[in-house]
């Protein structure tokens, strides 16, 4: 397995019209370089860094007081389901609506109708599902946009959390309470299910032939519904995916707060949002991995949190974590700038060479 | 020999590095002669147009014009001695007028140092209306279209009086009737005593307008043909250097009595209902003109648009293909007719491109992808398919057009179909690709692959196919053997009835 790629085309005789593609995987350091993830990976490191330099406490997630490791499941589940549909080509305004939906839905349930626990938790992700569901029957069937359908969910939701629970209700019952009051090893159940639906999508969507054509299917509509992949299915199980998410971060919020209170979260949409976004999962589709996007959270959260920790005065925090997400942004736009213009200039190089053209033989020692 | 009035190069050669880009012995062009020059990219055309434009200065050799040497004298002596080039890109300058543009370095008076507006502006219009174009000179050029600025490179270069015009693909960004007219100019001003030479990769159109025809392949003159040789068949040959369909005769499919695709009575909104029957190893093309049904039908047979009627068989068991999931289950591939929109996943890499048909079946369990397997599995296919890349990892978008065609075809060969339809399986792609897409076919169907292919390319389907069936209006109107292909008949079968309408 020959280790560079480019020997193939120092090696070939002139005239020779086809070069021999090798099937290696490409070394390690490579593939670190055209990540798009590496840029947030390191911001992030380097945040940690930071605030645990100020604040030694700042990353004991084993203290059950400290809400970073529990933020962190909340929001990162969020992203995971979000960053799912948008490589589709699609967004999920809804999820923020239905997290607070859910945080009183799913305290309904168990407390004011009396179903068990376990029950409670199904019925809830099962309605999860179900709205997504919903939203991928009228995106696929009617045409209609993502945007526009998964908005009409973000208004009704909002409303309907308040309709269902006028006043909080009070969770007591303690296998509830345990999602985020228990931890397995020293680490809160809460974020032990986060690590485990965060792996699961990365195995779901890099080493499942579905998961290949998710991304196809973001990467272009048409040509994948002509290679003759189920288009609508594929999307289908992106928004159900993101509906089961915002149930399952429904859970972890009642049981931190221990109440299903209505208005408990709002906004959580925008930063599922930004997460997957600043973590190379891109707005067109077709592009991003999870690791970028469970990147892009645990930076988002770290900076909140860590801002608190070191004590900046909460009328600057979201400044700051402004101006923080601008740099990441714009790194990640002039990487790509650059990545495209090496790939360009690779691409011609390649075509020059095949095409047997005189000016090829520039290439000599 | 009195060579006054011509054009001369003698000996000329471009080296650049050791690489030689122009090697001719000598070539007369002469007065009242429109010259076509044709060749593939790369062949010498834009250098050899460059030394006639005095931008490229020769290693050797020597240019004359009308008896004058144009010595290395550069671009300035070249004008003097009455070149004028038309170029693909446009050097015009956005921000100024139509009429400043036209005039650019020169002055229509003899005022020293302020420009006379009414004097440029009453010249401008007469430039523009040697053209045809009907725009105000006092416009800004970065306000009109391409084919307008296409238009007023014309006339800038006219308005030099030149005596050697020389157009550089000058249709590339013009509609038919406006490269029409553009066709007429060149025909005016050989007619008027001008050498034209005229640049172009629209085979079609140089044959039209040509008094004679010069193929450069790899920097020398390959052939210097007339209007009578220079049929298409032969100034493809000499561009590329081989034939352009594949050698030997097209064999017969075997004696198989089994169809492998049959249509009866198929009907969809605006088509049919008509029947169809192709057997295993057979190509079988579809001609019509635009909007007589020919992509319809293919989308039919695939899935992606739904049939109102009739039924189709593959391999002789019924087949209904809901969607195209459907029909590549059963065993039907399609290589769609725009490249970008339909088949292209240009920022992925070629190997997410060229298994995306067979992700399933080149599975552990038919689920999980093992990376080694599909690395491997892309790599046969690419070379396979013959496209030429670094690596499969390289993003699909940095691939040539004719490239990214033989990716598409790699695509669904890897899939193995009983049924390929193809859509246009040439467009837009450059001579030499043609030819290797057309081996591609041929392998396809020695490999008892059945193949349907629509083409708007009579002479494509001529040569690849052993029936051709011509549609019109969405019905089959003719079905010819091989041995009675003519354009005449498929065009006559093809032709909406004007005088009926």
């Amino acid at each position: 397995m020959a280790a560079d790629p480019s020997e193939d085309l120092a090696t070939r005789t002139e005239g020779d019209p086809i070069a021999t593609v090798d099937a290696g995987v490409p070394p390690l350091l490579r593939r670190l370089a055209d990540s798009p993830e590496i840029g947030i990976i390191a911001a992030l490191i380097v945040a940690v860094i930071v605030f645990t330099s100020i604040n030694p406490l700042f990353l004991s997630v084993s203290d059950l007081q400290n809400p970073l490791g529990v933020d962190l499941a909340g929001f990162g589940i969020l992203a995971v389901g979000e960053s799912i549909v948008i490589m589709t080509g699609g967004i999920d305004l809804s999820v923020g609506s239905l997290t607070a939906f859910f945080v009183v839905g799913s305290a309904w349930l168990n407390v004011s109708e009396h179903i068990p626990v376990g029950f409670a938790f199904a019925l809830t992700i099962l309605a999860g599902a179900a709205w997504g569901l919903w939203h991928a029957f009228w995106i696929t069937r009617l045409g209609v946009a993502p945007f526009v359908i998964t908005l009409v969910t973000f208004i009704f939701a909002a409303g309907a959390d308040e309709a269902l629970a006028p006043n909080p209700i009070t969770i007591s019952s303690p296998p509830f309470l345990a999602l985020v009051g228990s931890s397995v090893a020293g680490v809160p159940i809460a974020v032990v299910i986060f690590a485990v639906i965060a792996l699961a999508a990365w195995f779901f969507l890099e080493r499942t032939y579905i998961g290949r054509q998710i991304y196809a299917v973001g990467g272009n509509k048409e040509a994948a519904r002509l290679a003759g992949i189920p288009t609508a299915r594929r999307i289908t199980l992106a928004y159900v995916a993101s509906g089961s998410c915002a149930a399952v971060a429904g859970l972890i919020v009642a049981s931190r707060i221990t109440s299903g209170t209505a208005d408990s979260v709002s906004g959580y949409e925008l930063i599922a949002i930004a997460a997957a976004v600043i973590g190379g999962v891109s707005l067109i589709g077709g592009q991003g991995r999870i690791v970028g996007a469970v990147a892009g959270a645990a930076l988002l959260v770290a900076l909140t949190d860590g801002l608190v920790t070191i004590g900046v005065n909460a009328y600057y925090q979201p400044m700051v974590v402004g101006v923080v997400l601008f740099f990441a942004v714009i790194l990640d736009a002039v990487r790509t700038r650059f990545r495209g213009r090496a790939a360009a200039r690779t691409g011609l190089e390649a075509g020059k060479g095949a095409g047997g053209e005189p000016a090829a033989a520039g290439g000599d020692p | 020999m009195d060579t006054g009035g011509d054009l001369v190069l003698t000996g000329v050669r471009k080296l650049y590095g050791p690489a030689v880009v122009l090697d001719v012995d000598q070539v007369v062009l002469r007065r009242g002669e429109v010259v076509g020059l044709v060749g593939e990219n790369g062949a010498g055309k834009s250098t050899m147009m460059g030394v006639v434009a005095g931008s490229v200065t020769p290693d050797a050799g020597t240019v004359s014009i009308a008896g004058q040497m144009l010595d290395s004298g550069g671009t300035l002596r070249a004008q003097e001695l009455g070149v004028a080039m038309v170029s693909q890109e446009f050097p015009l300058v956005g921000q100024l007028s139509v009429a400043e543009n036209l005039l650019l370095g020169r002055r229509p008076s003899d005022r020293r140092f302020l420009v006379d507006r009414r004097a440029t502006y009453a010249a401008a219009a007469e430039l523009l209306d040697a053209v045809g174009l009907r725009v105000n000179p006092r416009r800004r050029v970065d306000s009109l279209s391409v084919a307008q600025r296409q238009l007023i490179e014309i006339a800038k270069a006219l308005g030099r009086r030149p005596l050697v015009l020389i157009l550089d693909e000058p249709t590339s960004a013009l509609g038919p009737a406006e490269s029409e007219r553009l066709l007429g100019f060149a025909r005016r001003h050989a007619a008027g005593g001008g050498i034209v030479i005229f640049v172009g990769h629209r085979l079609a159109e140089v044959r039209a307008v040509a008094d004679r025809v010069l193929v450069l392949r790899n920097g020398r003159l390959i052939s210097d043909l007339t209007p009578a040789e220079a049929t298409e068949q032969r100034i493809i040959r000499d561009m590329v250097g081989k034939d352009l369909l594949p050698e030997g005769e097209l064999t017969e499919p075997e004696g198989d009595s089994q169809l492998a695709f049959e249509a009866i009575a198929l009907a969809a909104p605006g088509l049919g209902p008509l029947d169809l029957a192709v057997r295993p190893g057979e190509v079988l093309g579809v001609a019509g003109l635009m909007g007589s049904g020919r992509s319809r039908l293919l989308h039919v047979v695939m899935g992606a648009l739904a049939s109102s009627g009739g039924k189709m068989r593959l391999a002789g068991v019924s087949y209904h293909p809901r969607q195209p999931t459907d029909a590549v289950a059963a065993g039907v591939g399609l290589v769609p007719e725009d490249r970008k929109t339909q088949a292209l996943l240009v920022d992925a890499p070629i190997r997410w491109n060229v298994t995306l048909a067979i992700l399933r079946r080149i599975s552990w369990r038919h689920l999980l992808l093992m990376p080694r397997r599909e690395r491997g599995e892309a790599a046969a296919i690419v070379n396979l398919a013959r496209v030429r890349c670094r690596s499969a990892e390289q993003p699909a978008r940095s691939l040539s057009g004719g490239n990214q065609q033989r990716m598409i075809f790699g695509r669904w060969m890897a899939a193995k179909p009983r049924l390929l339809l193809l859509d246009e399986p040439t467009r837009g792609v450059d001579v030499g690709a043609k030819a290797e897409i057309y081996k591609l076919i041929d392998e396809a169907r020695k490999e008892g692959m059945a193949i349907l292919v629509a083409s708007s390319e009579l002479e494509e389907l001529m040569g690849i196919c052993h029936r051709i069936v011509v549609l019109r209006r969405g019905r089959i109107t003719a079905e010819l053997d091989r041995s009675e292909f003519s354009k005449e008949r498929i065009i006559a079968a093809a032709a909406i009835d004007l005088v009926a309408a």
